[in-house]
C-alpha cells in the first residue's frame, strides 16, 4: 500500500516539476529578497532568459526528433558577428536578416551531414560547433566586433507591456507557435513518432530524413535569431559569447522535461525550463551567492530531476536502439507514440 | 489533449497568473535577513544597497578586489551585492539590466569590453543610478554615463613594460608578446601602450610574434612552446601582459633546454612573480594592488551616491618592482 | 566472426580501416618536413607528445565510455581540476606524495558517482556528467576560495617535471596507462563485455555480462585518468586554477572520434584513440608552425572529424553494417 502511494506522489512530483521548482524558487526568492516577486523581477528574468531560451527552443524540435545540435552556440555567435559586421554595409535591418539567414545555413550544413553523409548528429554538431567557434574567432581576428550604430537594438530590452521586453516578448510568441506546431499539427505529431520510432514512422510513409532535416534548420533559424538579438541589444558581435551557453540551454530544456532520448517534449515544458532556470538565477545572484557555488545547485537540481525522473519511470523506456521488428499495433498513431511530455 | 496534460498546463498557468497578481501586492514589506552586527566598526548603518558586477568569484587577482569592496561597504554600513559576469561581457550586460531594474541606490561594474554595456548604463542613467567602473575602463559612449573610474593605468603599464624592456636589451632585439583575452579592455591598454611607446621610440626591438594567451597559464605555456620552437634563440626579450602567463612562458623555456635567458617582463605583482626576480628567471613585473583597488572603488561610488564630487579617473599607483627592491615589497597577490 | 571468404571490397574496407589512423599520421608528418626544417627534429616531436600527454589519458578513459556505448563524459574538466587543486592545496597538510593520491582519489570518487548515476541508476550520460561536472567544479572553487593554488618544491614535482633517457615522464606514463588499458580492452573479460554492451546492451544483458557495472566502470575509469591527468599537471605546473581542466573533454572526444571509435559503442580500440591523440597533437603543432592563426585549429579538426567519420559510415554501409 506504502509502495504504491510512494510511487503515485512521486509521479505527481516528476508531471508537476516544473510548477513545483517555480513555486519553490518564487517562495525562497520572496523571503530572502526585497521586492522579488514583483512585476520587475518577472520582466527582468524573462528579458534575460530570452537569449538561452531561443537557444533551448530551437533544440527541442531536434531533441523531439531524437538528435542533438551542440553547435547552437556557435552558430549563436556566428549570427551574431555577421550582423554587426554587415551593419556598415547594408544597414541595420538587412544586416540582422542575414544574420537569421547564417543561422539558418549552419542548420542546413548540419542536416546535410546528418541526412546525405549519415553521420551521427552527436559527431555532427560536435565538429560543427568546433568548425563555426573556429571561424568566428578568424573571422573577428578574435576581438569583440563594436557596432558603429548602438543605438539600433538598444530598445530590445526596454519595457513592454509592463511584463516584456521587445525581445522577451518575440521569445515567447516564438514559444506559443512552436507550441501550436509541436501539439496541434499532423507534421508536429509526425515528427513525435520520428523520434519514437524511426522505422515504423518509416514504413507509415513519413519522410523522415526530412523532418529530421527541419529539426535542424529550425534550430540553426532560433540560434540564429538568438545571436542576432543579442548583437542587437549589447551592440557587439562576439565570436565568443555563444560558447558559454550550450550548457544552461541544454540544462533548461532537462528541467523543463524533454528527453535526450528522443520521442517527448513539448515548447511549454521547455518555455518552463527556462524560467525556472532564470528565476533560480536571479535569486542566488540576488542573495550574492557567488557563481560556483550556483553551478553547485544547478548541477544537484539536475540530477535530482532527472533521478526522480528515471525513478518513476522505471524500466518504461528501455533504450530503443535495437532497432527491432515493427510491431503491426505500432502503426503511427501519434496519440499512441506520443507520449505526455 | 489527454486529462493529465491540460490539467498540468492550466495548472502551470495558475501558478504564473497567480505569481503576477502576487506582484500588484509589490512593495509589501518582506523582511531582509539582518545584516550581522559589528561592534567595532563605526557603520552609520545607511539603507543603501550597491550592485557590484565584478569579472569573476574565482580568480586571483580579482577576489582580493571583491573583498577590498566587501570591506570598505561593511565599513560604510552599506549593503553589497556581488554578481559575477564570469567573463563573460554578455551576462554582465544582463546583470547589469537586473541591478537597474533591482532598484539599487549604486552600480559597481567590471567592464569587459568596450560596448556591451551601453543599454544598461543607458537606463541607470535614466533611473537616475550612479555608475563607477573598476579596474577596466570601456568603450567612450559608455564611459560618459560613468561617474568615475577606479583602477590601475593600463595603459601606462604597457608603456613601462616597453621602458623596462627597451633598457634592458639596449633597444635591440626580438621580442614575443603573450597578450590577454583579445578584446578586453586591459589587454588593448597593455597593448596600446606598448606599441605606442615603441613606436614613439628609435628602439630597434622588432615584434617577432604576438599571441592572445587570454592571462592563462595553460594557454600561455601551450603557445610558448611553439614559439619557442619556431623562433628559438631569435627571442631575446618577453612581453607578457601578466605574471600567469610569464610562469608559463618560464615552464616552456625550462622544458624546452633551450640555453638562452630572455627578459621576461610580466604585470600583477604575483607572488610567484616576486621569487622568479629574486631567482633571476624574470626581469620585473609591476604592483597594482587589488584589494586597494576594490576599497577605493566603493568608497567613491559612496561618495558620489552621497552626491559629492568625484574626479573622472582614481588611479592606483603603478609600482615597478625589480631586482633592486624586490626584497622591500610584498606581492599584491 | 571472421569469414574465411571476404569480397575484396571488405577486405579493402578492412585494410582501410586499419591503416587509416596510422597513414593520416605519416601524411601529417610529410606535410610537416615540408612546412618547417624544425619540425622533424626529435626536440618538436617530443615536445608535441609532451603537449598532448596529459589530456591523451583523458582520451585513453573516454575510449572506454565510447566504446560501451556511454556517449561522452562531460565533467572531465571539474575532475581534472579537482585532482591538480587537492594535489596542491593538501601538500601542506599531508605531504606531496600523500596529496597527489589524495588529488587522484578525490577524482576517482567523482568518476564512481557518474558511474553509479549512468550505470546503476541508467540516467543520461551526458546528463549526469553534466549535472557532476557542475557540483564538482562548483566544489572546487569553492575550496579554493578564488585564489590560485601554489605547490611547494617537490621531489614529485620534479620527477613528473623532468626527463628519463631523455624522454618527458608525461610520455611515459601515458605510454604506459596506454600499455595497460590497450589489452584490459582487447583481450579481457570485461573488454569483452564492454563491446558487448555498447553494441547490444539488450543481447548483453541475455548472455549475463554484468551490463551496470561494465557501463559504471567506464565512468569511473575516466574520472581517475582526468583525476591522474590533473594530478600531474598541477605538479609540473606548480600551481594550479580551477579553470586548468577547461576543454579536455571536447580534446578526448575527438581523439577517440578520429581514431575511428564510434561514439555509440561496439567497436574501436585504445590503439585507436592514441593515433587520434597523436594525429591531434601533430595538426595543432603544424598550425603553429606553418604560422596560421591557432584559431583555426577547431576548424581544421572539425573537417577531419566529419570526413573521416563520413569515410567510416560509408564504407560500412557499403558492406551492408549498418
Amino acid at each position: 500500500m506504502t509502495r504504491a502511494t510512494v510511487v503515485a506522489v512521486g509521479r505527481l512530483a516528476v508531471d508537476y516539476r516544473l510548477m513545483i521548482v517555480l513555486v519553490a524558487v518564487s517562495i525562497l526568492g520572496a523571503v530572502s529578497v526585497n521586492d522579488f516577486v514583483a512585476f520587475d523581477t518577472f520582466q527582468s528574468v524573462l528579458n534575460r532568459a530570452t537569449i538561452v531560451g531561443l537557444l533551448a527552443l530551437g533544440l527541442t524540435p531536434v531533441l523531439i526528433a531524437r538528435q542533438i545540435d551542440l553547435s547552437v552556440g556557435s552558430t549563436l555567435s556566428m549570427a551574431g558577428i555577421s550582423t554587426v559586421m554587415l551593419q556598415p554595409m547594408v544597414g541595420n535591418v538587412p544586416a540582422a536578416l542575414l544574420g537569421l539567414l547564417v543561422g539558418v545555413l549552419i542548420g542546413a550544413v548540419n542536416a546535410a551531414i546528418v541526412v546525405w553523409l549519415r553521420v551521427s548528429s552527436l559527431v555532427t554538431t560536435l565538429a560543427t560547433l568546433l568548425i563555426f567557434a573556429s571561424l568566428a574567432l578568424l573571422l573577428t581576428g578574435s576581438r569583440p566586433v563594436s557596432s558603429p550604430d548602438p543605438r539600433f537594438g538598444l530598445g530590445l530590452t526596454s519595457e513592454l507591456f509592463v511584463i516584456f521586453s521587445p525581445r522577451s516578448l518575440l521569445f515567447v510568441l516564438a514559444v506559443v507557435a512552436m507550441f501550436v506546431w509541436l501539439r496541434y499539427t499532423p507534421s508536429g505529431r509526425r515528427l513525435y513518432a520520428v523520434g519514437s520510432n524511426p522505422p515504423a514512422a518509416a514504413s507509415a510513409g513519413v519522410n523522415t530524413n526530412a523532418y529530421i532535416a527541419s529539426t535542424f534548420l529550425i534550430s540553426g533559424l532560433c540560434s540564429g535569431a538568438a545571436g542576432v538579438i543579442q548583437a542587437l541589444s549589447t551592440a557587439t558581435g562576439s565570436p565568443v559569447a555563444g560558447a558559454a551557453m550550450l550548457i544552461p540551454a541544454i540544462t533548461a530544456v532537462v528541467i523543463g522535461g524533454t528527453r535526450l532520448e528522443g520521442g517527448r517534449g513539448s515548447a511549454l515544458a521547455t518555455l518552463g525550463g527556462v524560467v525556472a532556470l532564470g528565476a533560480l538565477t536571479a535569486v542566488l545572484e540576488f542573495n550574492g551567492v557567488p557563481s560556483y557555488t550556483q553551478a553547485i545547485y544547478t548541477g544537484l537540481l539536475l540530477i535530482l530531476l532527472i533521478t526522480l525522473d528515471r525513478l518513476v519511470d522505471g524500466g518504461g523506456r528501455k533504450a530503443v536502439r535495437t532497432h527491432g521488428k515493427t510491431r503491426a499495433e505500432v502503426i503511427p498513431n501519434p496519440a499512441v507514440t506520443r507520449r505526455k511530455s | 489533449m489527454n486529462a493529465r496534460r491540460r490539467t498540468t498546463m492550466f495548472a502551470s498557468a495558475a501558478v504564473a497568473a497567480a505569481l503576477l497578481l502576487s506582484a500588484c501586492a509589490g512593495d509589501a514589506e518582506v523582511t531582509n535577513e539582518a545584516e550581522p552586527a559589528e561592534p567595532a566598526e563605526p557603520a552609520e548603518a545607511s539603507d543603501q544597497t550597491i550592485c557590484y558586477i565584478t569579472a569573476a568569484n574565482s580568480h586571483p587577482y580579482v577576489t582580493p578586489a571583491n573583498e577590498g569592496a566587501q570591506a570598505a561597504a561593511d565599513a560604510a554600513g552599506v549593503e553589497l551585492t556581488i554578481v559575477s559576469e564570469e567573463f563573460s561581457p554578455q551576462t554582465g550586460a544582463e546583470q547589469l539590466d537586473s541591478c537597474v531594474s533591482r532598484g539599487v541606490d549604486g552600480i559597481l561594474l567590471w567592464p569587459l569590453d568596450d560596448n556591451s554595456y551601453l543599454p544598461g548604463l543607458i537606463r541607470a542613467e535614466e533611473e537616475g543610478i550612479p555608475v563607477v567602473a573598476i579596474d577596466t575602463t570601456t568603450g567612450d559612449e559608455s564611459m560618459e554615463l560613468i561617474q568615475s573610474f577606479v583602477g590601475a593605468d593600463k595603459y601606462d603599464q604597457g608603456r613601462i613594460s616597453f621602458d623596462q624592456l627597451n633598457e634592458a636589451l639596449n633597444g635591440e632585439g626580438g621580442v614575443i608578446v603573450l597578450a590577454g583575452q583579445a578584446g578586453n579592455g586591459t589587454e588593448i591598454a597593455r597593448s596600446g601602450g606598448f606599441m605606442d611607446a615603441l613606436e614613439a621610440s628609435d628602439s630597434n626591438l622588432e615584434i617577432l610574434a604576438s599571441v592572445n594567451a587570454d592571462f592563462d597559464q595553460q594557454k600561455a605555456l601551450v603557445a610558448s612552446r611553439d614559439l619557442l620552437t619556431r623562433f628559438g634563440d631569435q627571442i631575446d626579450g618577453v612581453y607578457a601582459q601578466d605574471d600567469t602567463m610569464a610562469k608559463g612562458f618560464q615552464q616552456a623555456l625550462e622544458e624546452s633546454g633551450l640555453d638562452i635567458s630572455p627578459v621576461l617582463i610580466g604585470i600583477n605583482g604575483e607572488r610567484g612573480a616576486f621569487e622568479s626576480i629574486k631567482a633571476g628567471t624574470q626581469y620585473s613585473t609591476i604592483i597594482q594592488p587589488p584589494f586597494r583597488n576594490g576599497e577605493l572603488a566603493i568608497e567613491t561610488l559612496i561618495q558620489v551616491m552621497n552626491g559629492e564630487e568625484v574626479p573622472a579617473v582614481v588611479n592606483l599607483e603603478n609600482t615597478v618592482v625589480d631586482e633592486s627592491n624586490v626584497d622591500d615589497l610584498e606581492p599584491a597577490l | 566472426m571472421t569469414q574465411t571468404i571476404a569480397s575484396p571490397r571488405a577486405r579493402l574496407r578492412e585494410i582501410v580501416a586499419r591503416l587509416s589512423v596510422p597513414g593520416a599520421i605519416v601524411v601529417l608528418l610529410i606535410i610537416g618536413s615540408f612546412v618547417s626544417p624544425s619540425f622533424l627534429s626529435v626536440g618538436n616531436l617530443l615536445n608535441v607528445l609532451n603537449a598532448n600527454a596529459a589530456v591523451g589519458l583523458v582520451a585513453l578513459g573516454m575510449t572506454f565510455v565510447a566504446v560501451s556505448g556511454g556517449l561522452a563524459d562531460l565533467s572531465v574538466p571539474a575532475n581534472v581540476a579537482m585532482g591538480a587543486l587537492i594535489t596542491l592545496g593538501a601538500q601542506e597538510a599531508v605531504g606531496p606524495i600523500p596529496a597527489a593520491l589524495l588529488g587522484f582519489l578525490v577524482a576517482s570518487l567523482g568518476g564512481i558517482i557518474n558511474g553509479l548515476l549512468i550505470g546503476y541508476m541508467r540516467i543520461n550520460p551526458i546528463i549526469a556528467t553534466l549535472g557532476t561536472g557542475f557540483v564538482l567544479l562548483g566544489l572546487s572553487q569553492l575550496l579554493v576560495g578564488g585564489g590560485i593554488v601554489y605547490g611547494e618544491p617537490s621531489a614529485i614535482a620534479d620527477a613528473v617535471s623532468g626527463s628519463i633517457l631523455g624522454i618527458p615522464v608525461f610520455v611515459w606514463i601515458f605510454a604506459l596507462t596506454a600499455a595497460i588499458m590497450a589489452p584490459l580492452l582487447a583481450r579481457t573479460s570485461f573488454g569483452r563485455w564492454t563491446y558487448a554492451v555498447g553494441g547490444n546492451s539488450v543481447a548483453a544483458e541475455a548472455s549475463a555480462v554484468p551490463v551496470r557495472f561494465t557501463k559504471a566502470a567506464a565512468f569511473a575509469m575516466t574520472g581517475s585518468l582526468s583525476g591522474l591527468c590533473g594530478v600531474l599537471i598541477g605538479l609540473s605546473n606548480g600551481q594550479a586554477r580551477p579553470i586548468i581542466g577547461t576543454g579536455y573533454e571536447f580534446v578526448a572526444i575527438t581523439a577517440v572520434v578520429i581514431g575511428g571509435t564510434s561514439l555509440f559503442g561496439g567497436n574501436g580500440s585504445v590503439l585507436r584513440t592514441v593515433g587520434g591523440v597523436i594525429a591531434i597533437a601533430l595538426i595543432s603543432n603544424l598550425i603553429v608552425l606553418t604560422g596560421l592563426p591557432t584559431q583555426s585549429t577547431g576548424l581544421i579538426t572539425g573537417v577531419i572529424v566529419i570526413t573521416a567519420v563520413a569515410v567510416d559510415v560509408y564504407f560500412r554501409r557499403k558492406e551492408g553494417r549498418t
